[in-house]
């Protein structure tokens, strides 16, 4: 679990953005990661990964989520009575998702069909419920809020990069499906970087490349996050697990 | 489809954890030996035979419109999520008044099913899927199953492979996560096996 | 610790905010979701004859799409029998309440197109299963009942990358221009999906690779879909052609 200190509460008035408020945002991005070091919110999410875009457009309901579901319980924390805890934070944070799903449907509706059950499971996503327990009961509004916007990020994070494989790699492509279009990156039909590269003379680099079946598979989210996990305590050897 | 068809699908076929990811969080967590993921695994079998037929009458008689045809869909995430959370204390508090060693080795581990996600998972796939009243109730039971059998499996894979010479920033997570890939391909064999031809419905 | 009566009170005093909070977002996003939903709907439907419409369909927007809809297309519903049943629109029909009745029972949506050379498109929607869940589509037919002017597919729940490209991949639907479901001599063949390429490019497409159950899926559904409509072809064909 994370070992998050209680920020303690002093009397000096806190900086905005001071070294420790910019560290709650910066730490889970790498050192302790919601992913790959304090393994919460592997659950739903992950099966969107295949594309870039979905990810992208979940990971931005995380992060909104668990910052204002930080935000709100660090304001309430005092006033929450113990024994129905869990009950108010599930209702704070169903309530965030159900303004994202609503937002979505109302803004982009295929977005919303494409997403539609996963939006729901950011409800049961550990990280934030995790977050709100660790460190939103016990610190206050502003430092619960980045807490949780920076978890939101790591998770993000992850998510996109492991996105950018699978589809680079299962569909040879990227932002399929956005309001970008489709690039076609690698493979046969490619018409991003190959005719760039033809035409500067350089040739056809990745022509030859046919997709990766394995990528698109749901079990390629799990090698990848497994290779990750290998490569990031490789370099830190800190955080290598014992047990 | 009959019971019987939904059952299998829901637990090999559609596996929740391996084809879904859902409540990978616990399953990672509480997969270190087989005894706890047995525990562990019979609690999720459970709450999601209970809280999906609720959650179904729940969807069917107060939000799609039954009441004067208001549509209160939006208050499903909010609605199913408090029978979760409920139902999970009220059998925690059952199973501790009828039978404490039962309590005992499933207890600590009711309390995370409410952040499970293939509990809610369950609950919004049967809505999507327009199931009815048994085959909800069936999807709870194989959903529950297939969780059940996965992380049985991973726990006792996880308590071999403590003999082996793993590299050691891969130990752990890092090769549970490779484990579980490499089980959902194994899993995936078991798909567009038909339900209903093997039971002869069809 | 604390007084049961401040809990009841604060769940009280909770639940009543959100409620409001959630209802009063629901119903002012309402009447423009409902739109949302139409629009996508209509869009579907509309990509089937993509390659004669004067813009893509990507690139029309909200309000073309309903114009095209209002002003062009002629919605009709029928019965198993090929009857015309009065008074029902097409677009209120849904597919997958239909595929859940008895054969005969069901409804079937037809989109005629009228466009702006005089001739006449044909749409129909067809809705089968693929490997984990329901798909369905909508196919073109040119006014001589046969050759396919366009198709549309979408799916509830397929792999991303395997049989989601039924969808995301608009090479697969574009293979189905100019394919017929009549052979030469009038029998009807539908259109095969074939796996690993297909030998006859009048009635057969290319399958995907890695995702075979979803592709056959397509083909059933192809040819169990638009074998319903046959009934109503067959009464507005002359006499004097082919028969079905």
């Amino acid at each position: 679990m994370a070992e998050v200190k209680t920020a303690t509460t002093t009397a000096v008035k806190e900086p905005l953005f001071g070294k420790k408020e910019r560290k709650l945002i910066t730490d889970p991005l790498y050192d302790n990661n919601p992913i790959t070091i304090q393994v919460l919110g592997i659950c739903s999410a992950l099966a969107v990964t295949s594309l870039v875009w979905p990810s992208l457009v979940i990971s931005v309901a995380v992060v909104f989520v668990c910052g204002f579901a930080s935000l709100f319980t660090s304001l309430l924390r005092n006033r929450i009575p113990k024994s129905i805890r869990m009950i108010v934070q599930l209702v704070i944070i169903a309530t965030l998702v159900t303004v994202v799903e609503l937002t979505l449907k109302y803004l982009s509706y295929p977005v919303y069909k494409q997403l539609s059950v996963y939006i729901g499971l950011i409800i049961t996503n550990c990280i934030v419920m995790g977050r709100l327990e660790a460190f939103a009961m016990a610190n206050r509004p502003w430092r619960s809020f980045l807490d949780g916007i920076g978890n939101g990020l790591g998770y993000g994070a992850i998510l996109l990069l492991v996105a950018l494989f699978r589809e680079l790699f299962g569909k040879g492509s990227l932002f399929a499906g956005s309001p970008l279009g489709e690039w076609k990156i690698i493979g046969p039909n490619a018409d991003y970087t190959i005719n760039t590269l033809a035409e500067s003379g350089i040739g056809t680099w990745f022509s030859w490349y046919s997709n990766n079946n394995l990528m698109v598979l749901p079990a390629a989210a799990m090698f990848l996050i497994g290779i990750f996990i290998w490569i990031q305590r490789s370099w830190t050897p800190k955080l290598v697990d014992v047990s | 489809m009959d019971f019987f068809n939904i059952f299998i699908k829901a637990a090999f076929i559609d596996n929740l954890v391996l084809a879904y990811f859902l409540g990978m969080c616990s399953y990672l967590a509480v997969s270190k030996t087989v005894k706890t993921a047995f525990g562990l695994g019979l609690a999720v079998i459970f709450v999601l035979g209970i809280t999906m037929p609720i959650n179904w009458l729940i969807n069917t008689y107060l939000l799609d419109g039954a009441i004067n045809g208001l549509d209160l869909t939006f208050l499903r995430l909010i609605l199913f999520i408090a029978v979760i959370a409920s139902m999970v204390q009220l059998v925690e508090m059952v199973i501790e008044k009828i039978s404490p060693a039962l309590y005992n080795s499933l207890g600590i581990f009711l309390p995370l099913i409410t952040v499970n996600c293939a509990i809610l998972g369950g609950s919004l796939f049967m809505v999507a899927r327009e199931y009815n009243f048994t085959e909800s109730l069936a999807f709870g039971l194989g959903g529950g199953f297939g969780w059940f059998l996965a992380i049985i499996a991973i726990a006792a894979i996880r308590e071999k492979i403590k003999y082996s010479d793993v590299p050691p920033a891969l130990r752990g997570l890092g090769m549970a996560f490779i484990l579980t890939g490499l089980m959902g391909i194994a899993f995936m064999s078991l798909m567009g096996i038909d339900p209903a031809a093997l039971t002869g419905t069809k | 610790m604390e007084r049961t009566g401040y809990i009841v009170l604060f769940t009280l005093a909770m639940t009543v905010l959100v409620a409001l909070t959630l209802s009063f977002l629901f119903y002012g996003t309402k009447d423009q979701v409902a739109i949302n939903e139409d629009v996508f709907n209509k869009r579907a439907v509309l990509s089937a004859i993509n390659s004669h419409l004067d813009t893509k369909v990507d690139d029309l927007n909200d309000e073309e799409v309903l114009g095209i809809f209002d002003k062009q297309i002629e919605q009709v519903v029928l019965d198993m029998d090929g009857d015309v049943l009065d008074g029902v629109k097409a677009e209120k029909v849904d597919m997958a309440k239909e595929k859940k009745k008895p054969e005969a029972d069901r409804q079937l949506p037809l989109y005629v197109y009228n466009a702006d050379g005089g001739n006449k498109f044909y749409i129909l929607s067809v809705r089968g299963n693929g490997l984990w869940d329901e798909i369905w589509g909508n196919i073109a037919l040119e006014q001589d009942l046969s050759t396919v002017v366009g198709a549309s597919f979408d799916h509830k729940g397929e792999t991303p990358g395997l049989g989601a490209e039924i969808k995301d991949n608009p090479a697969f639907a574009r293979q189905f221009k100019g394919t017929k479901i009549f052979d030469d001599n009038g029998n009807y063949t539908s259109i095969n999906v074939r796996k690993g390429g297909a030998k006859d490019r009048t009635h057969e497409v290319d399958g995907i690779s890695g995702a075979t159950v979803t592709a056959d899926g397509v083909g059933e559904m192809l040819y169990r879909g638009i074998k319903y409509y046959q009934p109503y072809f067959n009464k507005i064909k002359s006499p004097s052609k082919i028969r079905g």
